[in-house]
């Protein structure tokens, strides 16, 4: 075991492949307990999905990928805030029409290039181990102001996940940051595109709160649990990865449907335990 | 005479042709507690949500404690409001202590984490049980709110609302989850607000009998201000019948209470209550 250790981690390929990855899961755990609390997980589906129109719209102009994906993530994110607003649309319609449509688009872009220059595979299921310094200097970048965003609203995040109407009665901008919310689960789904692939980046920000949820009590309680859930999801999936030779984002997400078995059988336990007393 | 709390002058909302609140203008002076009555879709809780500033009238102007209410005094007078709502929109999943829940009500609360780090928290802790010992929900501070009952979550959100202390406070039908004793003493808490606070309260309920001896006012409230009854004065039979519609069948009481004066004709040896009995 400690060999195995010593190897994992002096291996040159995990020695880069772990800085972005730790702290991808770093911002994950800290936004997914805003996704599961505001009930977005299927906005992450949209967007996450949605971003191949980006990465479509990069590969047939010739931008650069991940700020070209970036900014259509957060602008369909955006969109899918106010249409409901303003058209009457339900949100779980208007993100299902944006999700089918830009995926469409992303498709046919992709579609019309020459097929050696995007790996497709990588696309939709991510792999961590290509990450360039470019990319990474984009993904610290965009964790920096996802940090910072955090900092400065989750408190009132939080009030309005709980009661919308009573936050915005307390004198929160609640349409504000509700925008502001929403822009920056498209910027963390586009930096999670890297890791775990368009197909799996939902489960990264779904799966650290939802096996933190079982335990916490608190904001804080929930958003250190979360991040210790995805630590060690992350962790455990890149060794898994490792050894086996698994797609990285896949291996993460697998370990991370582990810790959630886990943490739901241990709740449950704990629930028969109390009962029975 | 003081500015008063809350002033609306010809206050109009929804469409021109059919609107929810139309010419409404009422004045409101602190430590006043008014209840609001009406029939379904009177437009009572479309007032509220106008005083809290929740939606814009299409027209008219409104002042909150002498400012204008606009969208750039809005959050800033905000501050100074309580308000309860009658939808109980909460994320019912949401793992919450009782004490978190009524620290969300602190003017204090939704800044920047740093803030946290600088806070008095001995005294956010205080107002915190104080508000919940004004409800009696002070032995459950830490309990999950997800395990209260309906009325002891009613009760938490009353908290949420009077921690801050507001000078106004908006209430929407606050004892829909309350059984009887529980109902009566929301309203005593609430008068003894209004007097020792100079608290101004707000309060849309169904049931004016059971309001009647806390509030010092009525206001009758259907599309418009109908009749508004100082403590003392008798709703006359045509104003009931002009909210309700003229099926309303008017059962003479006795009570000593705001508009439940018994006309001296409906007067029986017996002693009789007097409120809004209607049936179709």
């Amino acid at each position: 075991m400690i060999d195995f250790l010593n190897q994992f981690f002096n291996s040159p390929v995990m020695q880069d492949a772990l800085p972005p990855a730790l702290l991808i899961a770093l911002i994950t755990a800290s936004m997914s307990i805003m996704v599961v609390a505001h009930r977005l997980s299927f906005l992450t589906v949209g967007v996450s999905h949605a971003s191949l129109a980006g990465l479509g719209l990069a590969v047939a102009l010739s931008l650069p990928l991940l700020p070209t994906a970036a900014a259509t993530a957060i602008a369909i994110a955006l969109l899918l805030a106010v249409l409901p607003n303003r058209q009457g649309i339900n949100e779980d319609a208007g993100t299902g029409m944006l999700f089918a449509g830009s995926m469409a688009l992303g498709v046919v872009l992709i579609s019309s290039t020459s097929r050696n220059e995007v790996d497709l595979f990588g696309l939709l299921f991510g792999n961590i181990l290509t990450v360039s310094p470019d990319d990474m200097q984009w993904i610290m970048g965009g964790s920096a102001l996802v940090v910072f965003s955090i900092i400065l609203w989750a408190k009132s995040w939080w009030s309005m996940a709980f009661d919308m109407i009573t936050a915005k009665a307390s004198g929160i901008a609640t349409s504000k940051l509700r925008l502001i919310l929403h822009g920056m689960i498209g910027l963390t789904v586009v930096m999670c595109v890297k890791l775990a692939g368009i197909v799996l980046t939902t489960g990264l920000l779904v799966l650290p709160a939802a096996c933190a949820w079982f335990w916490g009590r608190s904001m804080f309680s929930l958003w250190a649990l979360s991040l210790s859930f995805s630590l060690v999801g992350t962790l455990g999936g890149l060794m898994w990865s490792y050894q086996y030779d698994w797609p990285s984002g896949a291996a993460i997400i697998l370990m991370l449907c582990v810790l959630f078995t886990a943490s739901w059988a241990a709740s449950w336990l704990q629930q028969q335990y109390q009962k029975s007393r | 005479m003081s500015t008063p709390i809350i002033s609306l002058s010809h206050v109009r909302f929804g469409p021109a042709k059919k609107p929810i609140l139309d010419n409404l203008s009422l004045e409101v002076p602190a430590g006043h507690f008014m209840g609001i009555i009406g029939p379904n879709g009177a437009g009572k809780s479309t007032l509220l949500t106008i005083i809290a500033g929740l939606t814009k009238p299409d027209a008219g102007h409104i002042d909150l404690f002498g400012r204008c209410l606009n969208s750039k005094t809005r959050i800033a007078l905000q501050k100074s409001i309580g308000y309860l709502h009658q939808k109980h929109a909460n994320q019912p999943d949401m793992p919450m202590r009782v004490y978190d829940v009524v620290a969300m009500g602190l003017t204090s609360f939704n800044q920047p984490l740093w803030n946290g780090l600088f806070a008095d928290k001995q005294a956010e802790k205080d107002a915190i049980q104080h508000a919940l010992t004004l409800v009696e929900m002070d032995n459950h501070i830490q309990t999950d709110f997800r395990n209260l009952s309906g009325g002891q979550q009613q009760r938490v959100r009353l908290a949420r609302a009077l921690v801050r202390q507001p000078k106004l406070l908006l209430l929407d039908e606050p004892s829909a989850a309350l059984d009887s004793p529980r109902q009566e003493k929301l309203y005593k808490l609430l008068r003894k607000l209004c007097d020792e606070n100079n608290m101004t309260v707000l309060m849309v309920e169904h049931d004016v009998a059971a309001i009647t001896s806390y509030v010092d006012s009525v206001a009758c409230l259907n599309k418009q201000m109908h009749h508004h009854a100082k403590k003392g004065e008798t709703i006359p039979d045509e104003v009931w019948r002009e909210m309700y519609g003229e099926h309303v069948n008017i059962v003479a009481h006795d009570a000593s209470c705001i508009g439940c004066m018994p006309s001296p004709q409906k007067q029986s040896s017996q002693e009789q209550h007097h409120h809004e009995h209607h049936h179709d």
